[in-house]
């Protein structure tokens, strides 16, 4: 299709957009209130590039990600970047190398945007803000509580309460498959089933993959509030690997609860959807209502096959989350306003503008207040 | 069969989660569901069988559940963002669009057919589609054709239709056409003939992964109300 109409100034590029006043200030006010409550828990602020040799950003965890990378050619060194589509392994690999002689565990913390190749169609951005916690050289479960805690602690300092925290285990469906020596079709067959959560067809296929696999039906019946699915757990005969993953799914829930005992906490024993790189508990917590997913995280394998453990939180599903911060005040300051009386209004909370000419008016300008004889007098009411 | 009808909503669950939406496909299937409805105990507004009713949200006897009636491809996408948190749609659909925001819990039985490749008739066999590297194809399933041809080595063009698939054959916008087939009739009158299956196709009770993360209890419910449902009608 040909059309001699130039494009229209406006139009960017699919999944990306612009971020106007007010939200644009507020993302960056909820994204400085989560950092402030990782940094007062210990969690040292990094800055990772935007762009770096693909090579390190893909590997390891960053492997997962690598379809949804943008690529390009360094003209200087003549090798492969990528633009990073998630900032965990760019923490990672900074805990490898950079910070590999600070003692563990190594409590890390970020903010900045992702890029990545392709939206979905329920997700159609491409340009996501990402906030998050790394906590490196901690195998146990109070290391999984922390992060998970601390994130829920993050968005409560943003103003979302509410929440909920799903706990899956990415690593059960496969340790029972495993144990059951179930390989190749009917591997797929359940894989697929599980993922569905299509409890008949996972009872059928079950009992067509043996005894060993029989816990899968059990387990996909329990996936609910943690209580009820953790007993499941405790009832089911386990196989030694599961049993281990299934011990420390409890351990973890324990250690949440010891935090934070008002948390609502779910658990689904079997679902892998969604968490490649997860090796432990992944975490999800979603807000109430249609709010959707605001962080995701969970244990992984960082470089250099350290164990690692952490949360990523999503800014802009905050944003949507958040409750709505009444609007800073703005004060006109007429001409010849006296400086110190500016200064004084500013540090009062209120921001300040000041008429550059004789033309603009505290109207045009959008102002609720008007600084007369140095006070604020609020607007329409003089 | 009436376990857990009377399913409390979960004191957690924070008060806006409100009144849940269950979507259903208008036409064919809307007949073979109704039986299935009933005796999960989900009774809607009268007008909601019939398909002239300018109505497309229908309240039940149920205060807690209200019914939309869409298309079939449509309950994919509703359920998909949340804004059905459960839903009844074909399992083509779900191969079509392959969202990773909805479980397939229940395989319903009803509104069976499949999804199928014909080409005209007096084509068929005579010759070899290894020998392939492309083929034109009509059909409302871009994305099932694309994948069934790739796996054999054979970049799938696509004619995208939204019905009358069997014309595109012998009026030349397309060599084959992938679409659903329930009896064939329709492929018979209009001189094709099915060639392969790609897929058995039937409805499957979907929901929402937030809706069930984040009120397992509530959403639990209607599945097993879904399955007793099933089972009562299996075991006549």
């Amino acid at each position: 299709m040909t059309t001699d109409e130039p494009p229209h100034p406006a139009l960017l590029p699919a999944g990306l957009f612009d971020l106007l006043p007010p939200e644009a200030e507020r993302e960056a006010a909820l994204v400085e209130a989560m950092m402030g409550v990782f940094a007062l828990h210990g969690y040292e602020r990094v800055r990772p590039p935007l762009l770096e040799f693909e090579d390190s950003l893909l590997a390891g965890s960053g492997a997962a990600v690598a379809e949804q990378t943008f690529r390009l050619m360094d003209p200087v060194s003549q090798r492969m970047m990528g633009l990073r589509a998630d900032t965990t392994p760019q923490v990672a690999r900074i805990a490898a190398t950079r910070l590999a002689r600070v003692p563990r565990p190594l409590r890390l913390s970020y903010a900045g945007q992702v890029l990545r190749v392709r939206g979905t169609q329920l997700a159609p951005e491409r340009q996501l803000p990402q906030a998050g916690v790394e906590l490196i050289g901690a195998a146990s479960a109070e290391a999984d509580a922390e992060v998970a805690v601390v994130a829920v602690e993050a968005l409560a300092a943003a103003g979302v309460t509410g929440v909920s925290l799903d706990i899956t285990l990415p690593r059960m469906a496969p340790a029972l498959l495993d144990a059951a020596g179930v390989e190749g079709a009917l591997r797929g067959r359940l894989a697929r089933a599980l993922d569905r959560k299509d409890a008949a067809r996972v009872a059928a296929l079950a009992a067509e993959a043996g005894p060993a696999a029989a816990p899968l039906t059990a387990l996909l019946a329990a996936a609910g509030p943690a209580d009820g699915a953790l007993a499941a757990l405790a009832a089911a005969a386990l196989p030694p690997a599961a049993r281990a993953i299934a011990d420390n799914a409890a351990a973890v829930v324990e250690a949440i609860r010891t935090r934070a005992p008002g948390l609502r906490i779910t658990l689904d024993p079997v679902e892998f959807r969604g968490f490649r790189y997860h090796t432990g508990v992944a975490f999800t917590i979603y807000g109430a209502g249609r709010v959707g997913e605001l962080a995701r995280g969970g244990r992984y394998v960082a470089l250099g096959e350290e164990p690692a453990t952490g949360m990523t939180l999503y800014p802009d599903a905050v944003l949507r989350a958040a409750p709505e911060a009444a609007p800073r005040p703005r004060v006109f300051l007429p001409p010849g306003t006296a400086p110190e009386v500016g200064r004084r209004l500013r540090a009062q909370g209120f921001a300040t503008v000041a008429a550059l000419s004789a033309a603009d008016s505290p109207q045009a300008l959008r102002c609720t207040h008007v600084a007369r004889d140095g006070e604020p007098v609020p607007l329409g009411k003089d | 069969m009436d376990t857990s009808l009377s399913t409390p909503l979960d004191p957690a669950t924070p008060a806006d989660s409100g009144t849940l939406v269950l979507a259903v496909p208008k036409g064919r299937i809307l007949s073979e569901l109704a039986p299935l409805l009933a005796r999960a105990g989900i009774r809607p507004a009268p007008d909601y069988a019939d398909e002239n009713s300018r109505r497309l949200r229908f309240p039940t006897d149920d205060p807690a559940l209200d019914v939309v009636r869409v298309r079939s491809f449509d309950v994919a996408t509703f359920v998909a963002h949340g804004a059905a948190q459960i839903g009844v749609c074909g399992a083509d659909v779900l191969m079509e669009f392959d969202y990773d925001q909805i479980y397939a819990p229940l395989d319903l039985g009803i509104g069976r057919c499949r999804v199928s490749v014909a080409e005209p008739a007096e084509l068929a066999g005579r010759d070899d589609p290894s020998r392939w590297s492309r083929v034109t194809v009509a059909t409302k399933y871009p994305n099932i054709a694309q994948r069934h041809f790739a796996a054999r080595g054979v970049q799938a063009e696509v004619v995208e239709l939204n019905g009358a698939m069997e014309l595109a054959p012998s009026l030349g916008l397309a060599r084959l056409i992938v679409d659903l087939v329930q009896t064939g009739a329709t492929l018979k009158a209009n001189g094709l003939m099915e060639t392969e299956v790609i897929a058995h196709v039937t409805s499957r009770l979907i929901v929402n992964r937030t809706a069930l993360k984040t009120r397992p209890e509530v959403i639990g419910g209607w599945i097993a109300r879904f399955r007793a449902a099933l089972a009562s009608a299996s075991a006549r």
